[in-house]
C-alpha cells in the first residue's frame, strides 16, 4: 500500500461523497493499481450494486492518484488530470455491496502531458468494466 | 518500405483513424488542418504511427512536421534509421 485511505485526498481533487478510490496499492511509470470497497451508502449504489458511473470514476481517480503519487515522488507536486475522452468502454458486470474492487491502469502511450491509458476493474477476479481514457495533466 | 508504400499506408490509416477522405490527403496540404487535429488527437497519431511503422514518436518530432510531405520525409528518415 503506497497511499492509505486516510491520505488519499492529498492526491486527488475529489472530495466526499465523490471519492471512488480507497487506497493506491502500486504506482510506477507503466501503470497504477488501486482498491475500493463498495458501500451501500455510496451515491452511485443502486439495487444492491455499485453502478457504471462509479466504476468509470474509479478508473479516472486511480489515474489521478497514480499521477499524483508519481508527481510527488519526482518533487513536482500532484497534477490535476482532465479526462479528454473515454473509448472502447465495455461493462461486464457490477459489484455487490461489501465487495472490494481492484483497479489496474496500464499507461499505453503518451505525448507530452497527455496520456492514453487502459483501465479495468475487477471484483474477486471477475472483470467489471474496461475502457481506454485520454488523460491530460495540467 | 519505400516512399510509395509509406504514402499508401499513411493515407489508409489516417483516413480510417481521423475519418477523412483519402483524396484530401495531398502532399502540400497542412496535416493538422486537414485532419482537424487537436492536442488530444496527437496521442492517437502517435499510436497509429507506432502500429503501422513500428517506431515511437515524441512531441519534438511533430515540431518539424507541417505538411503531409514533411510527414512522409519524417517517416522515411525514421525507417532508414531503424534499418
Amino acid at each position: 500500500m503506497i497511499i492509505e485511505k486516510e491520505n488519499i485526498e492529498s492526491y486527488i481533487p475529489q472530495r466526499f461523497p465523490f471519492i471512488m478510490i480507497d487506497s493506491l496499492i502500486h504506482a510506477d511509470e507503466s501503470g497504477f493499481i488501486s482498491s475500493f470497497q463498495v458501500m451501500e451508502e455510496n451515491i452511485f449504489s443502486e439495487n444492491g450494486f455499485l453502478t457504471e458511473p462509479a466504476l468509470i470514476e474509479n478508473i479516472a481517480q486511480t489515474c489521478a492518484a497514480g499521477f499524483g503519487f508519481i508527481g510527488q515522488k519526482n518533487n513536482e507536486g500532484p497534477s490535476i488530470g482532465y479526462i479528454g475522452s473515454i473509448s472502447n468502454l465495455t461493462v461486464h458486470q457490477l459489484p455487490d455491496y461489501g465487495t472490494t474492487i481492484i483497479t489496474k491502469i496500464e499507461i499505453t502511450n503518451s505525448l507530452g502531458n497527455i496520456f492514453l491509458i487502459k483501465g479495468r476493474n475487477t471484483c474477486n477476479e471477475n472483470l467489471l468494466i474496461e475502457c481506454e481514457m485520454k488523460i491530460a495533466l495540467a | 518500405m519505400n516512399r510509395e508504400e509509406i504514402i499508401t499506408t499513411t493515407k489508409r490509416f489516417l483516413s480510417e483513424e481521423f475519418e477523412v477522405d483519402e483524396t484530401l490527403i495531398e502532399n502540400q496540404k497542412n496535416l493538422k488542418d486537414t485532419l482537424e487535429l487537436d492536442s488530444l488527437d496527437y496521442v492517437d497519431l502517435v499510436v497509429v504511427i507506432e502500429e503501422n511503422f513500428g517506431f515511437k514518436t515524441s512531441g519534438e518530432d511533430f515540431k518539424s512536421i507541417s505538411t503531409f510531405e514533411d510527414f512522409y520525409n519524417f517517416v522515411e528518415r525514421k525507417l532508414a534509421a531503424m534499418a
